[in-house]
């Protein structure tokens, strides 16, 4: 019999063929191994599980197409370029020659990752979808102190601090943020954009510390891949509200650290500015002399804004020109806290609430110069506070706690204050990206805000909440399969009136049959009776079957199915009854 | 050594035919050669004899081994050659050069134009062009996503700095039960190896007398005994001879049982013929229950992989502790609250949990 037999060219087959582990690609590639991390960080090719591990289950596979995908990339060259140029730069060094070690530093070749990202997002909408991790990765460092341990430069937490406060700045001007949530870990925010819901995660003022279990170095080049693509992303959107990127901010208010004041003020005096600068573009010649003039034009406009209009998008609203479309949830929330003037007290978490308070359409100022208001301006609304009692308490305003503000643009209305009020522990913090519904299990606040979201519908919707009542009973009965358990409660008491009055009208009717003497009243009555309870039962029979036929309709699979949804419901609705049981006790106990 | 044939040198004749004179001849056809020619070679100056040529030095290229081979001409062709007019084909083809493209002077693309226009930060719109329609919407074809688990996992409603009860509660329950298992697995697995026992310190060499007593008593019963053995089998070695009677029951005996086997196996034939409806059954249920099978095992790892990601390296990946607040630090105050300081972990993990990169030692550098 003969042997296995290979034909001469080919190597392997199967999963064999397919994969490679990570000493071979680096074989392959003939790089170390620091470099091939970043550069697969930075094309994006990563590791994949194969069905058969051909070298064992201690290695690490990856596809031999990706590896050649690699093999074709110029910033290979491009890296063991740089790394001769410091092997010369040692040797400089070695030596003892510093000048040159020095000359050398300063012309060191350098790589950008633009192509990178045009390869790896050929659309906005991927580049769109890929944001959260590159939010969450920006705001993290621009709150990380520079470590020289960890090769994290000043220069570095400065740009990912102003991409992000770029990045505030605009979905604050096109009130796009959507959810809020405090949680220990950071504020989640979820901001929807083009159709696409973007959620991020921002750290709390505190002073971030360096574990031992994280590699920083493999942050930092996922750092520089996302800090690119945050800065083409933010020119992007810039580009879409007409206003220049980058920004030229005002530099006072940057050396105050309020920088999203101040890109907020930029992004207001570039929009009005628009009209101006056509002008400017036929007169001049130069294009640098452009440039200056339209930076003083710019400056100029700035500083000609009246201060106390930082967010004041309602001004802007009314005189735009290009109307940015707004859908009906932007619009809502446009108007959330229209009208009112926030301050925010020292020991507030002021960025956040500079972020979220504009993004609705409120006005905002704080303790320290370069503020649009002071603190004793006369129209401010709303005063956030987080001590345990207030020092001297104006009374035209409310003083509040944070959390109400996080609370009102969650629920999406303004909450009553009591609950908030200075010195008190308030209610529950929900999280909105809970879908209480699905659990089943509701908690109490949620309900009192429901409550209250539903009365402030009502007002302002006229009057058909009574319309809509009754069509909902028939239409519920006729759905396949889906009655809450109230109606089920209800519709069995119904069935049990039913019963009873079937059996009294078929009594009288004996009674009728038997004795002909017999009031003629009672008998209107009673036949009246009988005439209600037979539509009722009718009514009953036909509401039954109604309810039967979609199940008799159904067939045996779905039925089941029907079965199986229902046994499910009745799982929860016992554990929710459970919980509430539980909590019952627990007040009665209390009491 | 067997070069010449055997003769015999008895004898001045003999001799004579043994003696070599092709020196002597030799000499005598060169002298007259030379004679006739013009002279001795090696006696002519060598200025006669070499020319050094000056003139051309690099200009003539030296013919390259694969021009000669193109110079030479098949076989079967040559007798093409012998006609002056016929002009042969060189076996192979030379490279034809390549001709040179003719050079396109582009149009400055809209990108440029924007570059030139003395844009100082050199920042460009990537996705300007993006209207055009989505004809690249899949850049490579075998792109694989990473896995199902999103980027920013919202943590659940539990971990809220100022949390409902309940979900406080299942929260805890939940690092409760996660801190649990770690103690459990340290208490039910084997104990470690301890580094030190207590008790005295062995001499060196004492040391190689220790398991020296066990060995050497098992040895020692063990040759006794086979030689025992052997003693015994050489005494009941003798056979006796096979008789024709005791072959024939032999033979008879192995028909029957052949024919036995036989009939065994048709009857086997027979009842599986007839009970196969049942057999059917039974395969089909096992198809069946194989199916089941492997659909819950499919769908139990597509689930774990919403969990966690498949195993890439070495080490597993240990997931992050769940970041939940102490009943006793529950303080309802924003100010007070004590926030998460190592989001860089998180951020780590959350990387490792999508497989982007792969979990390695239990202590990083440092």
């Amino acid at each position: 019999m003969p042997k296995h037999y290979r034909p001469a060219g080919k190597k392997k087959e199967g999963n064999a063929a397919r994969y490679m582990t990570r000493s071979q690609a680096l074989k392959s590639l003939q790089v170390n191994l620091s470099l091939f991390r970043r550069l697969c960080i930075v094309k994006g090719v990563f590791p994949r599980e194969p069905k058969k591990k051909v070298k064992g289950n201690h290695h690490t596979y990856y596809h031999v197409k990706d590896i050649s995908f690699l093999q074709h990339e110029p910033l290979l060259e491009k890296f063991r370029e740089i790394r001769t140029y410091q092997k010369k730069v040692l040797k400089a060094k070695a030596k003892k020659n510093e000048e040159l070690a020095r000359l050398l530093l300063t012309r060191q070749p350098t790589y950008k990752l633009d192509r990178l990202i045009r390869e790896r997002y050929p659309t906005f909408i991927d580049a769109l979808r890929d944001l959260d991790d590159c939010l969450t990765m920006v705001h993290l460092f621009a709150v990380l102190p520079a470590s020289d341990r960890e090769n994290l430069e000043v220069k570095r937490v400065h740009n990912c601090r102003r991409l992000s406060h770029e990045w505030q700045a605009y979905i604050s001007r096109t009130h796009a943020l959507r959810k809020v949530f405090v949680s220990v870990k950071g504020i989640y925010y979820q901001a929807e954009l083009e159709g696409q819901k973007i959620t991020w995660l921002t750290p709390h003022a505190i002073q971030q510390v360096f574990t031992n279990d994280v590699d920083f170095s493999v942050l930092l080049t996922f750092l520089e891949f996302y800090e690119t693509l945050l800065a083409f992303i933010n020119f992007k959107l810039y580009h879409s509200l007409n206003v220049k990127y980058p920004p030229i901010l005002d530099s006072r208010l940057e050396a105050l650290a309020a920088d999203l004041y101040a890109l907020s003020r930029y992004i207001d005096a570039s929009s009005r500015g628009m009209t101006v600068e056509p002008k400017s573009d036929a007169s001049s010649s130069s294009q640098s002399n452009d440039r200056e003039e339209s930076e003083l034009r710019l400056a100029q406009l700035q500083h000609q804004l009246p201060s106390s209009e930082p967010g004041a998008l309602m001004h802007i609203v009314a005189d735009n020109n290009k109307e940015v479309e707004e859908d009906e949830e932007t619009r809502v929330c446009k108007s959330l806290f229209k009208d009112l003037k926030f301050f925010l007290s020292r020991e507030v978490p002021r960025e956040s609430l500079l972020f979220v308070l504009p993004a609705f359409g409120g006005m905002v100022s704080w303790e320290g110069e370069g503020a649009p208001f002071k603190e004793d301006d006369e129209s401010i609304t709303h005063h956030i506070i987080d001590k345990p009692s207030a020092g001297h308490m104006y009374l035209s305003r409310e003083y509040v706690q944070p959390q109400w503000i996080y609370d009102c643009v969650n629920a999406r209305i303004i909450l009553p204050t009591e609950k908030y009020m200075v010195g008190s522990i308030p209610p529950p913090h929900l999280s909105p990206f809970v879908d209480n519904e699905a659990e089943g299990y509701v908690p109490d606040y949620a309900e009192t805000i429901k409550r209250l979201q539903a009365a402030a519908r009502n007002d302002v919707l006229p009057l058909p909440g009574v319309g809509k009542e009754d069509l909902e009973d028939p239409q519920n009965l006729l759905y396949a399969g889906v009655m809450s358990r109230a109606e089920e409660a209800e519709a069995a008491r119904n069935k049990k009136k039913m019963a009873e009055l079937e059996k009294q009208y078929h009594e009288e009717l004996k009674m009728e049959l038997r004795g002909s003497a017999v009031d003629v009243a009672p008998v209107v009555e009673e036949v009246g009776e009988g005439e209600e309870s037979v539509p009722d039962a009718a009514n009953t029979q036909t509401a039954q079957d109604t309810s039967d036929m979609p199940t008799l309709l159904m067939s045996r699979k779905k039925r089941k199915l029907y079965e199986a949804m229902k046994k499910g419901q009745k799982k929860k609705s016992e554990a929710v009854e459970a919980l509430e049981q539980r909590k019952k006790r627990l007040n009665a106990g209390q009491q | 050594m067997g070069k010449r044939a055997k003769t015999s040198r008895k004898g001045k004749k003999a001799w004579r035919a043994n003696i070599s004179t092709e020196d002597i001849e030799d000499f005598f056809e060169k002298a007259t050669k030379d004679a006739l020619s013009g002279g001795n070679l090696s006696a002519a100056p060598s200025e006669d004899l070499f020319h050094v040529e000056k003139s051309h030095g690099l200009n003539i290229p030296v013919k390259r081994k694969i021009e000669k081979h193109r110079e030479r001409v098949l076989r079967c062709d040559s007798v093409l050659k012998k006609n002056p007019f016929v002009q042969t084909v060189s076996s192979s083809k030379p490279k034809s050069k390549k001709s040179n493209k003719t050079i396109v002077i582009e149009s400055k693309t809209p990108k440029q134009a924007q570059k030139d226009a003395g844009d100082d930060s050199v920042m460009v719109d990537l996705w300007a062009d993006d209207s055009k329609g989505e004809h690249e919407s899949k850049p490579r074809k075998i792109y694989k996503k990473t896995s199902t688990i999103p980027a920013v996992e919202v943590d659940p409603a539990g971990c809220s700095y100022n949390p409902t009860t309940e979900s406080h509660e299942d929260m805890l329950a939940e690092a409760v039960a996660q801190e649990m298992q770690k103690v459990y697995k340290t208490e039910l697995g084997p104990e470690p190896v301890p580094l030190t026992i207590e008790g005295d310190a062995i001499n060196e060499d004492e040391r190689y007398f220790l398991g020296v007593d066990n060995v050497s008593d098992g040895e020692d019963d063990a040759e006794v005994e086979n030689e025992e053995l052997e003693a015994g089998n050489k005494l009941a070695r003798t056979t006796k001879r096979v008789t024709r009677v005791v072959l024939n029951k032999r033979s008879r005996q192995k028909e029957l049982r052949k024919k036995e086997t036989k009939e065994k196996y048709k009857e086997k034939i027979s009842t599986e013929i007839d009970s196969l409806p049942n057999i059917l059954e039974e395969i089909a249920r096992e198809d069946e229950e194989k199916q089941n099978k492997l659909l819950r095992r499919t769908i139990a790892k597509q689930e774990v992989l919403k969990i966690r990601p498949p195993r890439l390296g070495k080490h597993k990946f240990e997931a992050p502790p769940v970041q939940v607040l102490l009943t006793e630090e529950m303080t309802g105050s924003l100010r007070k609250l004590k926030a998460c300081c190592t989001l860089a972990r998180d951020r780590f993990k959350s990387l490792e949990k999508r497989g982007i990169l792969v979990p390695s030692k239990h202590i990083r550098r440092f």
